[in-house]
């Protein structure tokens, strides 16, 4: 609802003639919104789309709670942050990623009040935010149906609980990290629930160098999965993970690096 | 959102090119879906110089009976994905034509769909209907239900809360996706719990086969008068499977259970019916390859995006919509197996 009344304002604004701060340039998925995107989220700044900044998704959310997207920004060079928004969502921030040593690449998977285009803007080294983008169609109220944890009985014994594994080819310094964080992940938008969410999320090297930071923010699904693709040392033999929700409760793992395998190599021949 | 008040010609406005309007009417907001579809049914208006109202008559399903076995007749739906252009018509439904009444064997899409299978009986059997059996609560199947009396709509108690659960989130999205097809429609779970094994009806005689797998709960009949059984959505045939409720273990254990049912025709839910075992052999194939690919994946590092980009297997390429039913079912099982095998690494510092 919020976004439709957001929406609808925005179209006034564009009917009555309201001069922008800025000219953006023209959108690629021709969104209603972006007008409004462009001065909300890069007001004034160099923005630029570019195909380098791959947005992989769904045309079709199966399930709008959980909608599976890869942004992969690792064929452009000097990426210092990585910021996801939704022009649909109530809620439009998704995340945002400082891939201090780690190739610009996350996957994720949000949460969808109605189909959105999802952006992800890619900010370089000379302060340019590279976007790239689709449209994702979606059936409503992704955002604004409770969690699924609250019918479970153990929600609150598993708070907070990581999941995880580290993928490293032998000699090779990029790695993949996958976690899943146990996690309502709560909007605010449910009735009677108030929001509740991991708020921020770091991942570091054995010695505590910081390889990767992120910010999450609402929109991300229940029990996040998050898959990042962090540059190890030859002595790394594991991946620190710590973070905290909005209540301050903490997340805290370390995830062993097995070296030995082999199985990122290659997918496996069919059956038969 | 609803879009049952608007009388237009679904078929007119799939076969427009979308305009820019059109495309945002999908997702901006209920009042400009519904101008866009007023203006799409202007204009086919127009070109057909008839009012707008006309063209809720044309809306047709236009069933048709396939005999396949004495006495027993399908009405087979297209192997294709929710469409406005097919109007939810994508499932088999069936009925048996005793000497007691006609037994039906689901209800299809939507109230029209219900109706217009009710009027194909009329047309081939001139009978009233004894029994309506519900073989799982997927919208495809049950949403024609208020087109039949409640006392004779049956199913297990488990199909019946799940349509009480579940009903009204599905025909919410079945009026998204096909449209105007869907007026009227709304859920009606069936009045009768089955509780027994058998069912006679007049000279037939149905075994009632409670198994499950593809959804908490499906149904199976077994006409053991004329060796036709009825497998709903636990078998499919040259059509990709489909999994938003599935457990697959469970689904295969039923998949050996009705292999070793001694049928003489199995009819699919969706696909055509055959004397062969094939419908269940390629069930069980293809749900083997799906949770195989999706484990292996998971064991690889992959995300969903990366899983549901895997390679078909030579022998499933024949099958319809194999593609995108990885991609849905990728949706459905994945969050649950990286539950289960990625290993716990908090509480460990």
């Amino acid at each position: 609802m919020k976004a439709i009344l957001t929406a609808a304002i925005a179209l006034l604004w564009l009917a009555g003639g309201v001069a922008s701060a800025a000219e953006p340039p023209a959108d690629p998925l021709k969104s209603v919104m972006w007008q409004q995107m462009y001065e909300k989220h890069f007001a004034d700044k160099p923005v630029v789309f570019d195909d380098r900044v791959s947005v992989i998704a769904p045309k079709s959310a199966e399930d709008q709670t959980t909608i599976p997207v890869t942004v992969d920004a690792s064929a452009l060079p000097g990426v210092r942050e990585i910021v996801v928004i939704t022009d649909l969502n109530p809620i439009q921030k998704v995340l945002s990623y400082q891939p201090t040593q780690a190739k610009p690449y996350i996957a994720f998977r949000f949460k969808a009040e109605q189909g959105t285009p999802v952006r992800a803007a890619a900010l370089t080294e000379d302060g340019v935010w590279h976007l790239g983008g689709i449209y994702v169609d979606a059936a409503g109220g992704g955002c604004t149906a409770p969690a699924l944890a609250h019918g479970k009985p153990d929600w609150v014994s598993r708070l907070a609980e990581v999941r995880g594994k580290v993928w490293r080819k032998p000699g090779q310094s990029s790695a993949k990290l996958r976690l899943r964080i146990q996690h309502p992940m709560d909007t605010g938008l449910a009735d009677g629930i108030p929001a509740f969410y991991v708020e921020s999320l770091e991942v570091q090297g054995r010695d505590g160098t910081t390889l990767g930071k992120l910010q999450i923010f609402e929109p991300v699904s229940e029990n996040p999965v998050l898959t990042l693709k962090p540059q190890l040392g030859p002595g790394d033999d594991r991946v620190i993970v710590k973070g905290r929700d909005t209540d301050g409760n903490l997340i805290d793992a370390v995830v062993p690096v097995n070296t030995q395998a082999s199985a990122l190599d290659a997918k496996p021949s069919p059956i038969r | 959102m609803r879009i049952n008040a608007v009388s237009t010609k679904p078929d007119s406005i799939a076969a427009m090119p979308m305009t820019r309007d059109a495309e945002w009417a999908q997702f901006t907001c209920a009042m400009a879906s519904r101008r866009a579809f007023l203006k799409a049914g202007l204009a086919a208006a127009a070109v057909a110089n008839l009012p707008a109202a006309a063209f809720a008559a044309t809306l047709d399903y236009a069933l048709e009976a396939t005999q396949i076995a004495p006495d027993t007749y399908a009405v087979y739906g297209a192997q294709e994905q929710f469409s406005v252009a097919n109007g939810g018509n994508i499932v088999n439904t069936a009925f048996v034509v005793t000497d007691e009444g006609v037994v039906v064997i689901d209800t299809g899409p939507s109230l029209r769909y219900g109706e217009a299978l009710k009027a194909l009986i009329r047309k081939v059997a001139n009978r009233d209907v004894v029994r309506v059996y519900i073989t799982h609560h997927h919208p495809d199947h049950m949403l024609g239900n208020q087109a039949f009396e409640p006392s004779k709509l049956a199913s297990t108690e488990t199909v019946i809360a799940n349509i009480n659960s579940e009903g009204e989130m599905f025909a919410g999205n079945m009026y998204r996706l096909v449209g105007d097809w869907m007026r009227g429609t709304e859920v009606r779970a069936p009045g009768t719990a089955l509780t027994t094994s058998h069912e006679r009806f007049g000279d037939h005689e149905f075994e009632i086969i409670p198994l499950a797998g593809h959804t908490s709960s499906d149904l199976v009949i077994l006409d053991k008068t004329t060796g036709v059984l009825f497998a709903g959505d636990l078998a499919f045939l040259d059509r990709a499977a489909t999994t938003p409720h599935a457990d697959i273990a469970v689904w295969q254990q039923s998949l050996d259970q009705l292999d070793k049912s001694p049928f003489k025709l199995l009819m699919p839910g969706h696909g055509p019916a055959e004397e062969s075992h094939r419908a269940i052999e390629q069930t069980r194939a293809y749900l083997t390859w799906l949770d195989r690919t999706l484990k292996t994946s998971i064991r690889n590092g992959e995300d969903m995006t990366e899983a549901m980009a895997s390679p078909i297997p030579q022998e499933f390429r024949s099958i319809a919509l194999v593609r995108d039913e990885l991609g849905r079912s990728t949706s459905h099982l994945y969050p649950k197996y990286e539950e289960q095998m990625l290993p716990l690494v908090s509480g460990r510092s």
